[in-house]
């Protein structure tokens, strides 16, 4: 006896603008030319399109002396047999709604990402973890095919539907011939990279996918030998250092000479070498890389002679030009949206002419009149030129209010890093330093947290670093301050208008 | 113009008797309406029925050809008064919305015409957005059916099944002298499939072929004749549906051979169910099944003698009613008891009261039916526990995982939306002002309620938030805030809402988006039409125009408000000063700020083509998008909390030494400025930069290119011989 008849289920997931609705009219399409019935339906919701798209499609064989078949509008967990995602994270969801079947499913997705929101709008990194969806996804699919679309589509000029239609047609998982896939292919607008990028999209996907995938091997980082008197004096007092934070440090060197001078990167060398007395040497000397990832970052603050510098850097013109795809020769306006305040210009001042600038009403409303928000035309001679003359300003910094400012904050940081009950203790406040970022109030937020997190440990009688973590995490869940304030509050002595 | 263009398809409407029809559930409806000698139809778009308005739109050649009249109604409510043309006339009109809203909306005009009585056929075809992919509150619209005794049809989810029974929908109607609902479920309408086509009919009566006006007192909603109407349902009218429904064999028995057992199911479910019987080994591909189903295609009223007849003889039988409460349950035990049949009813005792019948649960639900047979001991291909294993193959431990991994995906304005820069300067308005109680409405704006915006507090209905707004201004400690689209205020704003406020002295503000289309439901035209907007340099060679533009400033000033101002969105400076002086003004009585921006897709829609033009034939065009600074955003993302632009996303830091992702503007942005005007208004941080890309540059604009560039490339090779020279 032959098993019965049944049809083919797919279900493919897309997000809204993805052409979701034409990867389904073109498999209609096939399946017609072929001679089956596919029947299809959607939940396409609202015209919007930042939301998830569920298409399903059930194929069956047409048959001259049958009636039409029966076929169900709703894709059933455990009944699956192609299951199409344009996202990796989409395809979690599609395993934790019970749609891939270990027994049964094949999986095609892209395994690039793209973004919810809440994982955009988090202070700090707020992605899913994409490993594990792939790890996931090869332990439940029965097949899982992936790789790239969004960067093969990408190539080809076109979009993640043409990508999807040649993966479907070369991971073979529908019975149809690769000629009438092509053929569909072959009218309308973008014929031709529809064709390349369904044509590489299809080697891939019948190559199994996933082999031809292969990120970067990780690299291992070497310090290189010194090729100026400058890298002689600096070089070896980086190699003192043990050899797992070669690499951070050496980037902090190279930013801080950038920034600054020989004198700030030689001060930044022998800040790390005092915490390596006190790293117990454990995960590969972390407690010395973060803190000096943090103090780098942090050293090198972004007052406006810094913003200048970056903005004039030579490698910016090609990176945008790359970055907005500007055909070659073509021309490219360049405007900055600055909004410089009173107390970014203080800072730049000497410190005792800064205070009184901050202190004087009279000068603050003044200058407030004169500053504000700023449109600037970066690709005009007299914009790069004044740009550079704030660059200059860096010969100053030292002595600036700015910097007495920001090293108040660092040393209270670093000296608390380097005071911690215990290495693990140490860590956690090292790793706070990550939370020093932003521009003016946002900056002005973070940095404060920071220091109402290294005031309450005071208070502690034992110091932990799950707290510290925790009131780190609580800090930078954004601009509302209840679940930070509260934890501070709830497990430390300080009071409610100290941590205001 | 509506997002989708339907003008291809609705060329299929004019295939002829023999011809094979492929396509949308939707288009097939159109189609079948046409096939009926339908007169007049009209509506109002909202999912999943927007399509049907959007194909009938896009059809107007066909139905003037034939004689059908087409409104686009101003609401619901309007849409079913237009169903009175046939009370009095054998004039078939058909009217259509998303159900059970534009129900609630229609109800006045529904009840009067279902008590008047019709005597042209008279189709409610409702688009039930109940279960998954729903956007609105759940309720069925069976309730509805019942108390004002409409009929309720729910045919089988195949085209062929679709297209017969809109003309036996008519057929019914007339038969019976009552409005029928004809309801398709939000996966019907957008099913694919083919079905034989019949010619188009044109109408009895139209233009070409007016009626004789007459007056039938008695169909008058009025005392004493309402009695009457009231008894006449019951007497004749339920009585001549029944018999109709019997006589043309609208519902369907499919015999079985275990014949202890019965399925009774909705038209709606039918496909689910042989799905699930197959699934078990009990039914084939093509519908044959091995326990007899009867098929509701009529869901109300039910036919007494039809379900004796099926019933009678069966141990159990199985009753598929999505939804609460089990109306259909209930008339069938009735049903039973009356006659005394003794079998066993099963339904929401072993199926959910709530949501869908999905695959999953028909599966469920039928194998606990089959399992629970005592005569005759069915063979399952799934035993039970193996059913419910199906629900999830994964671990608990890797769904808990998985679970912090999946990022949600709440639907968001889109890219360059002209509502984000007002919701922006709303949020930064907050921070200034203390927290606001918001009253929302429908539309687009009402995804500011998610993140990042998380702006408003209640949503009561389709232009009702001012209204609802009214009951608190009083106990509010800042002035009563509510926000409306253009679609809400022309649908129901402008009577519930300001002219009731101005009536009673309402403090409050206020805000109307207008955005020139109706764009939740996907950009359908509305009375008023933005100006066009002033979006950073992209063209506008040509200004939308409608003939008779209605003006939302006008109605209001009618209505009596005076406080009135209108601002552009992308201006968010100037939006928080007219918010702040709108909420601290001593001025009395209502305060109206129109917020005015023209919908991006819409937009883009209408000048991607002109840009094209103008680039191809030399002219001289800038295009703006913006771009972020990697080297000096720190990756705090502060911008992304006050927009949720699609566009602008993250991506890995290429700063060696940093480690959260930075702000990244890709590659699909409009250039609509919302970033850099964020940027300068909330102080942000200076990583935004607009890049306009200039196209055609004129003789004098490429001689200063040219010397600006070799100035600027003189710099950057110093700059460059400086970096050798302090390399390390």
């Amino acid at each position: 006896m032959t098993a019965p008849l049944k049809t083919i289920n797919m279900i493919v997931a897309a997000l809204g603008g993805e052409g979701g609705g034409v990867l389904t009219n073109w498999l209609i399409d096939v399946a017609k030319r072929s001679g089956w019935y596919c029947q299809s339906t959607s939940l396409a919701g609202v015209a919007q399109r930042t939301g998830a798209t569920i298409y399903y499609l059930e194929f069956i064989p047409r048959s001259k002396n049958q009636p039409e078949p029966v076929m169900s509008l709703f894709p059933a967990q455990g009944d699956i047999d192609i299951a199409v995602t344009s996202e990796i994270a989409e395809a979690g969801r599609m395993i934790s709604r019970g749609f891939i079947s270990p027994e049964r499913t094949t999986l095609i997705s892209s395994d690039h990402r793209v973004y919810g929101i809440t994982e955009k709008s988090a202070t700090a990194d707020g992605t899913a973890d994409t490993a594990f969806i792939l790890d996931l996804s090869t332990r439940y699919a029965n097949r899982f095919v992936h790789f790239d679309l969004l960067e093969l589509v990408q190539r080809h000029g076109t979009v993640i539907s043409a990508g999807l239609f040649g993966a479907i047609a070369g991971a073979g998982v529908l019975p149809f011939q690769r000629d009438v896939f092509t053929e569909v292919l072959a009218v309308g607008k973008g014929a031709a990279a529809n064709r390349a990028a369904f044509d590489e999209s299809f080697d891939r996907a019948h190559s199994g996918g996933v082999a031809l995938y292969d990120p970067d091997p990780p690299s291992v980082f070497g310090l290189p030998e010194a090729t100026t008197p400058l890298g002689a004096r600096l070089l070896p007092l980086v190699a003192a250092l043990p050899e797992g934070v070669h690499e951070v440090v050496y980037q902090g060197v190279l930013r801080l000479l950038d920034y600054q001078d020989e004198a700030y990167a030689a001060d930044f060398l022998q800040r790390v070498a005092q915490v390596v007395d006190i790293d117990s040497g454990h995960n590969g000397y972390d407690l010395t890389q973060e803190t000096a990832r943090w103090l780098a970052l942090w050293m090198a603050f972004e007052d406006i002679p810094r913003v200048a510098q970056l903005k004039c850097r030579p490698a910016r013109e090609t990176e945008i030009r790359e970055e907005v795809r500007a055909a070659s020769g073509q021309f490219i306006q360049v405007t900055e949206f600055f909004h410089p305040r009173v107390e970014e210009v203080a800072a730049l001042l000497p410190k005792a002419w800064g205070q009184r600038l901050l202190n004087s009403n009279l000068l603050t409303k003044v200058l407030e009149s004169m500053l504000g928000a700023r449109k600037l035309r970066t690709d005009k001679v007299l914009t790069q030129w004044t740009l550079r003359r704030l660059a200059a300003l860096k010969g100053g910094r030292r002595k600036s209010l700015g910097f007495s400012q920001e090293w108040v904050m660092i040393e209270r940081w670093f000296s608390a890093v380097l005071s911690a009950p215990s290495p693990v203790v140490a860590k956690a406040i090292a790793d706070c330093g990550g939370m020093v970022k932003g521009y003016g109030a946002t900056r002005h937020r973070t940095t404060s947290r920071l220091l109402v997190i290294l005031d309450a440990i005071k208070t502690q009688d034992v110091v932990t670093a799950d707290f510290i973590c925790r009131a780190q995490k609580a800090a930078m869940l954004g601009e509302d301050s209840a679940a930070f304030d509260d934890l501070i509050q709830s497990e430390s002595s300080l009071m409610e208008h100290a941590v205001q | 113009m509506a997002e989708r263009s339907f003008s291809e398809e609705v060329k299929k409407l004019r295939a002829g008797a023999g011809d094979i029809f492929e396509g949308e559930g939707i288009l097939a409806i159109t189609k079948a309406l046409l096939q009926s000698g339908v007169s007049y139809v009209g509506g109002y778009q909202g999912s999943p029925i927007s399509h049907l308005m959007d194909v009938l739109n896009d059809a107007q050649e066909i139905l003037s050809e034939l004689g059908v009249h087409f409104e686009a109604n101003g609401s619901e409510a309007t849409a079913a008064a237009m169903l009175s043309a046939s009370i009095n006339y054998p004039l078939r009109g058909a009217v259509t919305w998303k159900s059970t809203v534009g129900t609630n909306v229609a109800s006045d005009a529904l009840s009067n015409l279902a008590s008047a009585g019709v005597t042209g056929g008279a189709l409610v075809i409702v688009g039930e957005d109940y279960g998954e992919g729903s956007s609105i509150m759940q309720e069925r619209s069976y309730a509805f059916a019942m108390k004002a005794q409409m009929w309720l049809m729910d045919p089988r989810p195949n085209l062929t099944s679709i297209t017969e029974m809109v003309e036996r929908g008519f057929e019914l109607s007339e038969a019976s002298n009552t409005p029928v609902f004809y309801m398709m479920r939000i996966r019907g309408c957008h099913v694919t499939g083919e079905f034989t086509a019949k010619d188009n009919v044109a109408p009895a009566f139209n233009k070409h072929a007016p009626v004789v006006p007459q007056r039938e007192p008695e169909k008058i909603i009025l005392p004493p004749y309402v009695y009457e109407q009231e008894r006449e349902k019951i007497a004749q009218r339920l009585p001549a549906a029944i018999k109709f429904i019997r006589e043309q064999g609208l519902n369907e028995h499919f015999p079985g051979r275990y014949e202890s057992l019965g399925i009774i199911t909705c038209g709606g479910s039918y496909n689910t169910v042989i799905r699930a019987l197959q699934r078990q080994g009990l039914a084939d591909v093509y519908g044959n099944a091995e326990v007899p189903i009867y098929c509701m295609n009529v869901a109300y009223p039910l036919v007494p003698d039809e379900l004796i007849e099926f019933c009678v003889g069966k141990e159990q039988v199985l009753v598929l009613e999505e939804g609460q409460p089990e109306y259909i349950e209930q008339g069938i035990q009735t049903i039973l008891r009356r006659r005394d049949v003794q079998t066993r009813v099963y339904g929401k005792d072993i199926m959910p009261m709530a949501g869908e019948y999905t695959g999953q649960v028909m599966l469920e639900g039928v194998t606990r039916f089959l399992l629970a047979a005592t005569e005759q001991q069915i063979p399952l291909e799934l035993d039970l526990a193996s059913v419910l294993a199906l629900q999830t193959p994964v671990s608990d431990e890797d769904i808990a995982a998985l679970m912090e991994n999946l990022p949600p995906r709440p639907a968001g304005l889109c890219t360059g939306c002209p509502e984000r820069p007002l919701f922006s300067a709303i949020k930064q308005l907050q921070e200034e002002m203390g927290p606001f109680h918001i009253s929302s409405d429908i539309g687009c704006h009402s995804f500011a309620t998610a993140a990042p915006f998380n702006l408003g507090n209640t949503i009561m209905g389709y232009g009702l938030s001012l209204a609802s707004s009214s009951g608190m201004r009083h106990a509010l400690p800042h002035k009563a805030i509510s926000i409306m689209g253009d679609g809400g205020f022309w649908h129901n704003g402008l009577t519930s809402g300001v002219t009731s406020a101005v009536f009673n002295g309402h403090d409050g503000l206020l805000i109307i988006i207008d955005n020139g289309y109706s764009a939740a439901t996907g950009g359908q035209d509305i009375p008023s039409l933005v100006e066009p907007s002033l979006i950073a340099s992209t063209i506008d060679a040509q200004q939308p125009q409608r003939e008779q533009w209605q003006s939302i400033e006008d109605a209001c000033r009618g209505a009596g408000v005076d406080w009135l101002q209108t601002v552009s969105t992308y201006n968010i400076e100037a939006m928080k000063h007219t918010l702040r002086e709108a909420l601290t003004t001593d001025a009395p009585g209502l305060k109206v700020v129109i917020a005015e921006g023209e919908c991006m897709l819409n937009r883009q829609r209408r000048i991607k083509p002109l840009l094209k033009k103008a680039i191809d034939t030399g002219q001289r065009v800038d295009r703006a998008r913006f771009y972020i600074d990697a080297e000096t955003c720190t990756g705090d993302h502060g911008c992304i909390r006050l927009s949720g632009c699609p566009s602008l996303t993250i991506k890995d830091n290429p700063d060696p030494l940093r480690v959260d992702p930075v702000s990244y503007v890709d590659n699909s942005c409009v250039g609509c400025g919302v970033c850099g005007t964020n940027a300068h208004s909330a102080i942000l941080c200076p990583s935004f930069s607009q890049i306009d890309l200039v196209y055609n540059p004129t003789r004098f604009e490429r001689l200063r290119h040219g010397l600006r560039a070799r100035v600027r490339n003189w710099w950057r090779d110093r700059d460059l011989r400086r970096r050798e020279l302090a390399r390390l």
